[in-house]
C-alpha cells in the first residue's frame, strides 16, 4: 500500500498509511523523557505516605545539603507566589475544594506532593527524597463514599460539607406514575472498582525559560496544549502570549493526560525562578498514586417495565468515590454527572430521575479517563435488562429490541434530554447478531451446558455521545466547555500544504485523517500534504484531543478552511490560465480545465504567487493561509452492539473469551484501519476492565497496587480476536463524521459482564461487582461465602 | 564496592568503552549515555516490556539489567534494525503497513521481542505469536494488529523459493 495508491480516489474511507507513525517504528519517536536541554536540572517529589494527616513539620535540612541539590520547593514557599487548584464553581458543586500544588499543613491522599527537589540528575534528586523529615499527625482517613456523606464522618475539607464535591437530583417525566403502574420493577445495586488509564508512558515535563522568545516554554506529555497553556499563564501570573507549550510523541493519553496537575506546574515555576530548564518524569510508582483514577461507582438502580418489557421509567442512585480533590478543569463531576445522566444509553426511556452524589474520600482524585462515567452505566443498565429478560421469560435481545430508538422514530429526545439522530442502534444490533450467529450460539450454549460447562452470552447495545460542540455540554455542570477548534491550511512556496492544528495525537493518527480530508477537499495529492500540529507557537487555537472529538472537530475546520483556500487556488488559476474559475477543477495537486487542455500544478502557481507577486493583481492573491474554526453546535451519537461469548471455570473462577463480535456505527469513515485499531483497542481496555483491572485501598487510605505486578492490565493472551464491523451512517455534522476513540469501551464492560452474569445464572448464580475477578465469580456462584 | 565500573559493550554495531556508575541501569546507559532513546521505559520494573533489549542474542529487560552487567555483550535496539541498505526492517515495515503501534511507546520492546521468536521460530502459530508477546504490554492497540504484523513479518522474512 502506498498513498499514490489513492489518486484519483476519494482518501477519505482509504486505509492510508500513516506518515506519522514512521519515526515510531523506527525509534526515532521524540517522546518527554527523550528532550534533554543544556543546564537542565531534574525534579523529584516527596509525597505523602499518609492518606490523611496534618503536616506537623518538614525539616528539608538534610535534604537541602546534600551535594548535587540545587533547590528543595515546600508548600509554604509557594503560599502567595501562585495561584492554588480551586475545584470550579458550577451549579451543581457541593463544597470548593482548594488544592495546593504542594501540601500546606494538611495531606489529604497518600502520594499527594509535599516537596519538589531540584538537583543535577535525576538520581541525586530521589536520593534527596530519603532526606526528608516529615512529622505526621495521622487523621481518620475516608475510604468509602456512602459513610463519607455521613454527618458523622471526619471531613477532607472544611469547606466542604458531607464531603460533597458535588451532588445532583434529576427527574423528567412522571417517574413515580412509571413505576406504580409497572408490570414489573427490577432493582439492582452495582460496584464498579476504580481504575488507571495506564498510560504505557507516565506523565512528565520539562520546562524553560526563555527557550526561544518565548518567557516560559513547557513540553509536556498531554492531551491540550492551549489549555495548559491558558492555566499556567493564569496560574503563574504570565501573559499568556509569553508562554509557548509543545505536546510531543505521547504514549498514551485516554483522558489521563487531559487534566491540569500540580506537579508540572511547580517546573514551570521552578524553571522561572533558577532560570535553567528543569525535567520530571513520572515513574510508574508515582503514576499510580499521582495521576488521575477513574470509575469507583456504587449503583443502585432499578427499572419499570410494562408487561411487554417496554421501559416505563428509571431511577437510579450513584455515589462516586472521586478522591481528595476536584480534579483540575474537568471537576469532580464528571464520573458522578455522566454515570447517572448517561445511563438511558441508545434505549428510550419516557420517565428517569437520578440522585448522584461525589464524595471526597482520601484517595488519588478521580478524573477523565476513556468513555467516563458510560462503560459502568451501561454495564449497570445491560445487567438489569437481562434481569429483566429472565423475569419475563424473554429472549434479552428481544428485549432489547423492544426498548432501541428505532431510526424512524427519530430525531427522538430521551428523557435525559438528549436528541438522538441518525444513529443506527437497530441495524448495529442486527448485524452483530447475524454476525456471531445468534441462534446457533444460544444452541451451543445449551449443549455445553449438558456437558457441565458454564458457559454466557452477553449481548449489548450502547450510545456514545460524541463531538460535542458549543450547544451540548461535554459533561452538564462542567464548565470548561469546549465547542470549537481551528485548523490553519498554509500552501508554501513549494506547493506542499500544511495543516497546523492544536489536536495531538497519541496514536489516533488524527494528522492522517485531516491529510485525508484535505487531499479530497483540494484536490491536492496526499503525498503533497504534511502536518504541524501540538505547539501552541505553530497551531492555531484549539481545546485538544478528547471526548472522541477531535477527528469531527479538526475535519470539520479543514473542510471549512479548504472551501476558502480552494476559492483562492481557483481565483488565481483563472488569471493564470485565462479561463472562468467555474471551469476548472483541481486533480492530483494539478489545476486544470475539465477537458485538462490547460493545466497548471499548484507548485507552479504557489511559487509564482509569492516570487512573482508584482504581475499579479493583489486582489487575486490574497496570499493562501486559511485559518477557520469548527463548531458542529450540538453532538452526535456514535453506537454500537457487541456480542461477547465467554466460559467460565467453576472450580477456578476464571473466564475466557471464546468469541467477541462488534459492529459499530462512528458515522463516515476516514481511515477504515485506524478506525479498527481504535475500536478493537477500546474493546481491549474494556475487557481489562471488566474482567481484571481494579485499584484496591485498605481502609487507612493506603493503596494496595502500586505497581504492574497489582494491577493487571490484559496482554495478548487474554484478549480474543475481535471481529468487527460497521453499520455506519452520517452525522449531521460537517463530512458526516461521528468519532470513535471512546464507545467501544462502553460496550466491552457491558457485553462481558452480561455474559459472565448469564453463565452464572445457569447455576442460579449471580454478579453485581466488577472486575469479575476469579474470587468474585466464585462468590457469585456461592462456592466462596458473598462480599460483605 | 568500586562507585564506578569501565564496561566494553557494543551496541548495534558499535563498541562503546565507558566507565559508567555501577548502579546505572543498561536502559540508562543506551538512553542517557548513547542517547540512543528509541528504548522506552514503561515500568522501571521488570513488567511491562518496553523496554527489552536484544543481548546476546536474548530480549533481556534493560530497566532490570545493570550496565555493568552488559560488560563484553552485544546489544542491540530498536535503532539497530535498519537493515545495511538502509531501508526498514520486515517487522517494522509489517508494523507500518499493519498500523500495529498507535501510541508507539510499546513498539520497540514488541519489535526487539518478536525478532527473538522469529529467529528461534520462522513459522509461528497465532497462538506462539501470542504467547511470545505475552510479556509486553499494549495499551492501544488491542494487539489484533501486532499479532497481525509479526504474522506478516514472518512470511515477509521466509527464505525465497528457490
Amino acid at each position: 500500500m502506498s498513498d499514490t495508491r489513492f489518486v484519483n480516489l476519494r482518501a477519505v474511507g482509504s486505509p492510508v498509511l500513516p506518515d506519522e507513525a514512521i519515526p515510531l517504528v523506527e525509534g526515532e519517536g521524540r517522546f518527554l523523557n527523550d528532550i534533554r536541554l543544556p543546564g537542565m536540572y531534574h525534579v523529584a517529589f516527596l509525597r505523602s505516605q499518609h492518606a490523611h494527616a496534618r503536616l506537623r513539620s518538614v525539616d528539608v535540612r538534610r535534604a537541602r545539603e546534600l551535594p548535587g541539590v540545587v533547590k528543595v520547593l515546600t508548600g509554604k514557599d509557594l503560599l502567595g507566589q501562585v495561584e492554588p487548584f480551586r475545584s470550579m464553581p458550577n451549579r451543581f458543586s457541593g463544597g470548593e475544594s482548594v488544592q495546593h500544588w504542594l501540601a500546606v499543613d494538611k495531606v489529604r491522599f497518600c502520594g499527594e506532593a509535599i516537596c519538589a527537589v531540584v538537583a543535577e540528575d535525576r538520581a541525586t534528586a530521589e536520593d534527596a527524597l530519603e532526606l526528608f523529615e516529615v512529622d505526621y499527625e495521622p487523621l481518620a482517613a475516608v475510604t468509602d463514599p456512602r459513610l463519607g456523606e455521613r454527618d458523622d464522618a471526619p471531613l477532607i475539607h472544611d469547606s466542604c460539607p458531607n464531603n460533597y464535591l458535588i451532588k445532583r437530583e434529576y427527574a423528567r417525566g412522571d417517574v413515580d406514575d412509571a413505576f406504580r403502574n409497572a408490570h414489573l420493577v427490577v432493582k439492582r445495586d452495582f460496584r464498579i472498582g476504580r481504575k488507571q488509564a495506564l498510560c504505557l508512558e507516565s506523565r512528565g515535563c520539562v520546562a524553560a525559560y526563555r527557550e526561544s522568545t518565548f518567557v516560559l516554554t513547557l513540553w509536556i506529555s498531554h492531551q491540550l496544549p492551549y489549555v495548559v497553556r491558558h492555566y499556567l499563564a493564569k496560574h503563574l501570573h504570565l501573559p499568556e502570549n509569553e508562554v509557548r507549550v509543545i505536546a510531543p510523541h505521547t504514549g498514551g493519553g485516554f483522558g489521563q493526560k487531559a487534566s491540569v496537575y500540580p506537579e508540572e506546574f511547580v517546573c514551570a515555576y521552578l524553571a522561572l525562578g533558577l532560570r535553567r530548564p528543569v525535567k520530571w518524569v513520572e515513574d510508574r510508582l508515582e503514576n499510580m498514586v499521582a495521576s488521575t483514577h477513574a470509575r469507583d461507582q456504587y449503583i443502585e438502580v432499578s427499572v419499570a417495565v410494562d408487561r411487554d418489557g417496554r421501559i416505563l421509567g428509571l431511577s437510579s442512585d450513584v455515589w462516586v468515590d472521586v478522591g481528595a480533590y476536584s480534579t483540575y478543569l474537568w471537576s469532580a463531576g464528571m464520573e458522578p454527572l455522566q454515570t447517572a445522566g448517561l445511563m438511558p444509553g441508545p434505549y428510550r426511556v419516557p420517565a428517569m430521575r437520578y440522585r448522584t452524589r461525589g464524595v471526597a474520600t482520601n484517595k488519588t482524585p478521580v478524573g477523565p479517563y476513556r468513555a467516563v462515567g458510560r462503560p459502568s452505566a451501561s454495564a449497570s443498565l445491560e445487567l438489569l435488562l437481562d434481569e429483566v429478560a429472565r423475569r419475563l421469560d424473554l429472549d434479552p435481545v428481544e428485549l432489547r429490541r423492544r426498548n432501541l430508538i428505532p431510526n424512524e422514530a427519530m430525531p427522538y429526545r430521551n428523557a435525559n434530554n438528549l436528541m438522538h439522530d441518525n444513529v443506527n442502534y437497530v441495524p448495529c444490533l442486527n448485524l452483530s447478531l447475524a454476525k456471531a450467529g445468534y441462534e446457533r450460539l444460544r444452541a451451543e450454549q445449551r449443549a455445553a451446558a449438558a456437558s457441565g460447562k458454564l458457559r454466557g452470552i452477553g449481548v449489548v447495545c450502547f450510545a456514545e455521545l460524541t463531538g460535542l460542540g458549543t450547544s451540548t455540554a461535554v459533561g452538564p455542570g462542567t464548565l470548561l466547555q469546549p465547542g470549537r477548534d481551528a485548523v490553519t491550511l498554509r500552501l508554501e512556496t513549494s506547493g506542499v500544504l500544511t495543516i497546523a492544528a492544536a489536536l495531538p495525537s497519541q496514536g489516533q493518527r488524527i494528522m492522517t485523517a485531516m491529510r485525508q480530508v484535505a487531499s479530497d477537499e483540494l484536490g491536492i495529492k496526499l503525498s503533497d500534504i504534511v502536518g504541524l500540529t501540538n505547539d501552541t507557537a505553530t497551531a492555531p487555537y484549539g481545546f485538544g484531543t478528547f471526548a472522541s472529538r477531535t477527528a469531527v472537530f479538526g475535519s470539520g475546520a479543514v473542510i471549512q478552511a479548504a472551501k476558502e483556500l480552494r476559492r483562492r487556488m481557483l481565483a488565481l488559476g483563472a488569471h493564470f490560465l485565462q479561463v472562468p474559475a467555474d471551469e476548472l477543477t483541481i486533480v492530483d495537486s494539478i489545476i486544470q480545465t475539465l477537458d485538462r487542455s490547460k493545466r497548471l500544478p499548484i507548485r507552479e502557481m504557489a511559487e509564482k504567487s509569492y516570487f512573482s507577486a508584482k504581475d499579479i493583481p493583489p486582489e487575486l492573491n490574497p496570499g493562501f493561509e486559511v485559518t477557520a474554526f469548527y463548531d458542529p453546535k450540538f453532538g452526535s451519537f456514535a453506537a454500537g452492539a457487541h456480542v461477547a461469548v465467554v466460559d467460565v471455570d467453576p472450580q477456578t473462577g476464571g473466564v475466557s473469551i471464546l468469541r467477541y463480535v462488534a459492529t459499530e456505527d462512528v458515522g463516515t469513515v476516514i481511515n477504515p484501519a485506524v478506525v479498527e485499531g481504535q475500536i478493537i483497542g477500546g474493546i481491549a481496555q474494556g475487557i481489562g476492565e471488566v474482567l481484571m483491572e481494579e485499584l484496591v485501598y485498605d481502609d487507612t487510605g493506603q493503596p494496595r497496587t502500586v505497581t504492574l505486578a497489582d494491577y493487571i492490565v490484559p496482554s495478548a493472551l487474554e484478549i480474543p480476536r475481535i471481529e468487527l464491523h460497521h453499520a455506519n451512517t452520517p452525522s449531521a455534522a460537517l463530512g458526516g463524521f461521528k468519532g470513535c476513540g471512546e464507545g467501544s469501551i462502553i460496550g466491552a464492560v457491558g457485553a462481558v459482564a452480561c455474559a459472565i452474569a448469564d453463565a452464572l445464572s445457569r447455576r442460579g448464580g449471580d454478579i453485581r461487582a466488577f472486575p469479575a475477578t476469579p474470587e468474585r465469580v466464585l462468590r457469585g456462584l456461592g462456592v466462596l461465602p458473598a462480599e460483605v | 564496592m568500586a562507585r564506578e565500573q569501565r564496561i566494553k559493550v557494543t551496541v548495534n554495531g558499535q563498541g562503546h568503552d565507558k566507565v559508567v556508575p555501577v548502579r546505572l541501569s543498561l536502559a540508562d546507559f543506551i538512553r542517557e549515555h548513547l542517547h540512543l532513546t528509541g528504548t522506552h521505559l514503561g515500568c522501571e520494573h521488570g513488567v511491562c516490556g518496553a523496554c527489552t533489549v536484544s543481548m546476546n542474542g536474548r530480549s533481556v529487560r534493560a530497566c532490570l539489567t545493570l550496565a555493568v552487567q552488559a560488560d563484553g555483550a552485544e546489544i542491540v535496539t530498536i535503532e539497530g534494525l535498519r537493515q545495511a541498505d538502509g531501508t526498514r526492517h520486515p517487522l517494522q515495515q509489517a508494523f507500518h503497513e499493519n498500523f500495529a503501534l498507535q501510541c508507539g511507546y510499546c513498539t520497540p520492546g514488541m519489535l526487539i521481542t518478536a525478532l527473538e521468536l522469529l529467529r528461534d521460530n520462522p513459522n509461528p502459530s497465532e497462538q506462539e505469536v501470542r504467547e511470545a508477546l505475552s510479556g509486553n504490554l499494549c495499551r492501544c492497540t488491542g494487539y489484533q494488529a501486532i499479532v497481525d504484523a509479526v504474522m506478516d513479518a514472518a512470511r515477509r522474512m521466509q527464505p525465497a523459493a528457490t
